[in-house]
């Protein structure tokens, strides 16, 4: 447990890169950090509702979607990945790439958990229910933004080593980014609704962020 | 099997179009395994496409219609590539034999079927994130849209990887040539960049894999002379005109995604072509009317459809 923390001090100080285990040992570890604080900053988001009776689930299944919301947007997005660095002639650093990115989700898990505090006190003192919305957009937002941070400090020696890989690194954030605002969107509720009962997926949630977004646009716009 | 995957893989990583192993004027690789293992990526791209259909009928009477679409979609992605390479090559190879160039036939034929291994590879990685977005939207246009974005980043890299390995194999052939004049064994130009250790911080080098002298990936400029600059500019045209082929082929096949709306059909009347609808959609775009324009089904919601976007690539071979 405790070298454990102190390994995730290291991810954080940005030291993990070139730690002395290998990148097939250090998967998972990384792995479960972002299970382990995943689950703790879903949980948080989940109580919004109450921990009443018929709402403890909530948290329960707001705990499961962080992780999972990064898991299979990571999934989603490797094949391709894959595919564009060995073609870019980058397969020799695989395995190195691999783990920046797994260590790059884990640190955005990390950070979430440390803004776990935030929501708590933000649902104490608001009651509004969009509100709420949006101050865990924003508590994502600051965690996504930071967790850059960790995938740029691990992939400097990359870089160093190659400049394409810096392409690499920007195609990675773009391919992510678009899979895993989409996911987001499809995994709702995270928050849950105080009025609406306590479901795993939203009934009839599904649908398409971008194309939402351009309704709204639309809308906006007086199309 | 395996075999014809490690070809696949050493095309990808840039080995089969190294030099050295260019030196004999043709890429080494299994012609006819490598075009089953094309056959099978089309395949599995084009039921990555056929997705967006069957999940637009699931649980509703015409689902069977849903599992004939992606049946469709799956023979229609290699029949794309397959029937355009067919129109176009013969006038590739003639016109490249005409201006005096030194591939041979099966040169050619090798070097088309490398390019298109890169833009099948990519293709079908892009399978799992377009069945995700599938499996979740009700939006025709946008899916449209997804696939000519994936359609244009698969072609323009395995263009360049085309432009690329000719280059090469001039490049190749000349050091042949220099080898045959001078008897001595000449070195093979290694890529002539600064060796990445000395700038990488210490603390990390250690760390990496040692690799001084990086070998070039499949999209690497290799220095070196060119071939004539007749036979660029054929391959060149080809390209474009592989493009149009490809665009209008795209056309003819159609559907590929499979309008919701619109009951299964393997082909779709003859109307128009690809080019002159391109010019009808960008007035469409204009004109689009939201309201008007809203989807028969509607799953959840009542979700308008996203117009059509104006720019629809060389590439584009959505329905």
């Amino acid at each position: 447990m405790r070298s454990f923390l102190r390994q995730t001090d290291r991810l954080l100080r940005g030291r993990d890169v070139a730690g002395d285990e290998s990148p097939r040992s250090a998967l998972p570890r990384l792995l479960l950090t972002i299970g382990l604080f995943g689950v703790l900053y879903g949980a948080t988001m989940g109580t919004f509702g109450g921990l009443t009776a018929e709402r403890w689930l909530q948290p329960v299944y707001s705990g499961l979607k962080v992780p999972l919301l990064l898991l299979v947007t990571f999934v989603l997005s490797l094949p391709s990945f894959f595919v564009l660095n060995t073609i870019l002639g980058l397969r020799a650093d695989f395995a190195y790439v691999l783990r920046s990115l797994v260590a790059m989700q884990a640190g955005i898990t990390v950070i979430l958990a440390s803004l776990a505090p935030f929501t708590a006190f933000w649902y104490a003192s608001v009651e509004d229910y969009n509100a709420a919305l949006m101050f865990n957009a924003l508590m994502f937002a600051i965690a996504s933004i930071a967790g850059q941070f960790t995938l740029k400090r691990s992939y400097k020696p990359l870089i160093a080593r190659d400049p394409r890989h810096r392409l690499m690194m920007r195609g990675w954030l773009l391919i992510y980014a678009f899979v895993g605002i989409q996911m987001g969107w499809v995994l709702r509720p995270f928050v849950g609704s105080p009025d609406a009962p306590t479901r795993f997926f939203r009934q009839g949630a599904w649908g398409n962020a971008y194309v939402e977004v351009f309704h709204i646009a639309g809308r906006a716009m007086g199309w | 099997m395996l075999t014809w995957f490690k070809a696949l893989d050493r095309v990808l990583k840039g080995e089969a179009t190294r030099l050295d192993s260019l030196r004999g004027g043709s890429i080494a690789l299994p012609f006819g395994g490598l075009s089953v293992l094309l056959i099978l990526l089309g395949a599995v791209y084009g039921a990555c496409m056929g997705a967006f259909a069957l999940m637009g009928r699931w649980g509703t009477d015409t689902q069977a219609s849903g599992y004939l679409q992606m049946l469709a979609s799956a023979s229609k992605v290699p029949m794309l590539f397959s029937l355009t390479l067919l129109v176009t090559f013969p006038s590739l190879y003639v016109f490249n034999a005409l201006v005096g160039s030194r591939l041979g036939f099966a040169s050619v034929g090798r070097l088309m079927v490398a390019a298109l291994a890169v833009t099948m590879a990519v293709l079908a990685s892009f399978g799992t994130i377009l069945v995700f977005f599938s499996l979740c939207t009700t939006s025709y246009p946008f899916i449209v849209l997804l696939n000519v974005v994936m359609f244009a980043i698969a072609g323009v890299l395995g263009m360049r990887f085309l432009l690329q390995t000719l280059h090469r194999l001039a490049v190749a052939r000349e050091l042949d040539d220099a080898a045959a004049i001078v008897p001595t064994p000449i070195a093979v130009t290694a890529p002539t960049e600064v060796p990445a250790e000395s700038i990488a911080p210490q603390a990390y080098s250690s760390e990496l894999p040692a690799s001084v002298s990086k070998p070039p990936g499949a999209l690497d400029r290799i220095e070196g002379h060119a071939f004539g600059p007749h036979v660029r500019s054929i391959f060149k045209i080809w390209i474009l005109v592989f493009g149009l082929v490809g665009a209008q082929m795209g056309w003819v096949l159609r559907p590929f995604i499979g309008n919701p709306n619109a009951p299964f059909t393997f082909f779709r009347e003859r109307e128009s072509n690809f080019f002159e609808a391109v010019v009808n959609k960008i007035g469409e775009v204009a004109t689009w009317d939201t309201k008007k324009a809203k989807p028969a089904r509607q799953r959840h919601d009542d979700r308008a459809g996203m117009p059509l976007p104006p720019a629809t690539t060389k590439t584009y071979t959505g329905d």
